[in-house]
């Protein structure tokens, strides 16, 4: 801020409208004081400054309003105490049941049949998970390829895989069958008794050859050899059996010694309900799936016929 | 603003306001009128204004108000170089105060707003320029040409009076 001769009326002006800072009065000041000849030019301009004049308005109390806060809310709290309450059984009748507070499912966002195929998968994955769960291990579970049959074999010394004797065919008949295919088998068999013949024969039956276990077959005295199966043969069928405590009976007088081999068989029934289905590497419940298939067959047409209508 | 901010804005500035208009127009039904016409305006728009811009909203309407008032009375020209018809300070007029009054009167309308505004209610110059609808920098010409009109006729008095 510079004062002098040309600047001062504009910063006296200022100064008596109290528009500089205290700084600024501070040097206006000093310049004055330094420079008496203007002080009487700051009180001219101080002279025309009009002083605090009091001028009442003698009409405040028509421009009042009535204030709600103060007025009209304590005359309608007044008024709302004044009304007695409703009483506790007039107001039971007013009120409405109200569905009890169960599980709330939420869609999340899905539509109705969206959430149904998901619902349903869920229930798929949950039936696996526990059939993963409870599933107990057999005592000799065979999983089939579809050309390969996976039968208990003893082998020989000579090499040869002995799964029957001299009296296979006596013993065939006496087999109850567990499983019926309607493809044929040729099976080349080679007796392991003394006449060392070898026979083929066709398998007709439609029945393989493993059942109840009966005094008849329950132990094998002699074994039958197969050294082949047929590629056709195919027969997806897993087979339980569980080799029992070798026990030497009924041992053909015609075998050799180092041909005696007795194998005990016990043959599980696998008509029963526990049989399993395997589907690649999922080995589900027979009985449980067909229940799971019957509930999505009928849940699906219970939502259908829900749509129609 | 509440109800009760309302009524306090009619406690705290009614007399400042209905001095300001009494001042400029000197006719005290009118200014009561027009005091009466801001409040009303306030109270219908107390939901908009805030209690700390009451004050400011209040002149700012009178101000206008009376401006409007002027206007259709036709009783002073709102120009603000136009030029008074000097009146000759008389005798009577022995107190320095009413010598002031005087001059302040014989200032045209903005001139006399921003002198009334300045020294009774201390508006600063931008508040006044909200106020009265201009610049920083014209209130500050404006008033100070207005003093130094004032200063003039004073000092015209002073060697009289002496």
């Amino acid at each position: 801020m510079q004062l002098n001769e040309s600047t001062y009326e504009t910063i006296f002006l200022l100064y008596i409208d109290n528009e500089l800072s205290p700084k600024e009065r501070m040097e206006v000041e000093a310049f004055i004081a330094d420079n008496p000849s203007y002080a009487l030019e700051m009180e001219a301009l101080k002279a025309t400054v009009l002083s605090a004049e009091n001028m009442p308005y003698s009409f405040k109390e028509n421009l009042k309003q009535q204030e709600w806060d103060t007025t009209y809310s304590t005359i309608i709290k007044e008024d709302l105490q004044a009304i007695p309450g409703l009483s506790t059984p007039f107001k039971n009748t007013l009120k409405k049941t109200t569905a009890s507070e169960g599980i709330v499912v939420k869609s999340f966002g899905f539509k109705q049949n969206k959430f149904s195929y998901a619902a349903i998968a869920a229930c798929l994955m949950l039936f696996w998970g526990y059939q993963q769960l409870t599933k107990t291990p057999a005592s000799i579970t065979i999983a089939t390829n579809p050309n390969t049959l996976i039968v208990p074999t003893i082998s020989t010394p000579s090499g040869e895989t002995i799964i029957s004797n001299s009296k296979t065919k006596q013993i065939a008949s006496n087999i109850e069958p567990i499983a019926k295919t309607k493809q044929d088998a040729t099976i080349k068999l080679q007796v392991s008794n003394s006449s060392n013949r070898s026979s083929a024969f066709k398998l007709q039956k439609e029945t393989i050859a493993i059942a109840e276990p009966t005094r008849n077959n329950s132990i094998l005295d002699n074994q039958v050899i197969i050294s082949k199966l047929p590629s056709t043969y195919n027969n997806p069928i897993s087979i339980n059996a569980t080799p029992l405590p070798a026990t030497s009976t009924n041992i053909d007088t015609e075998t050799t010694q180092a041909e005696k081999v007795s194998t005990s068989y016990e043959v599980i029934d696998t008509e029963d309900s526990n049989r399993t289905i395997l589907i690649a590497n999922f080995e589900i419940d027979g009985a449980a799936f067909r229940g799971i298939t019957r509930r999505v067959s009928a849940f699906l047409k219970r939502n259908k016929s829900e749509k129609e209508k | 603003m509440t109800d009760k901010a309302y009524n306090d804005c009619v406690d705290n500035f009614a007399d400042g306001v209905y001095r300001f208009i009494v001042k400029n127009i000197r006719h005290t039904e009118d200014a009561q009128d027009i005091v009466q016409s801001a409040f009303e305006k306030l109270w219908l728009n107390r939901e908009q204004v805030l209690p700390e811009k009451a004050k400011s909203y209040l002149f700012t309407v009178a101000y206008h108000q009376m401006i409007d008032h002027i206007r259709k009375s036709n009783k002073m020209p709102l120009s603000e170089d136009a030029n008074f018809p000097h009146q000759q300070i008389t005798q009577q007029h022995t107190e320095l105060k009413q010598v002031l009054m005087h001059a302040v009167n014989e200032l045209n309308p903005i001139q006399k707003s921003l002198v009334l505004l300045k020294d009774y209610e201390g508006y600063s110059y931008k508040e006044i320029g909200e106020i009265m609808n201009l610049s920083e920098s014209q209130v500050k010409v404006y008033l100070h040409r207005a003093r130094l009109i004032l200063k003039n006729k004073l000092s015209a008095y002073a060697p009289t009076a002496s």
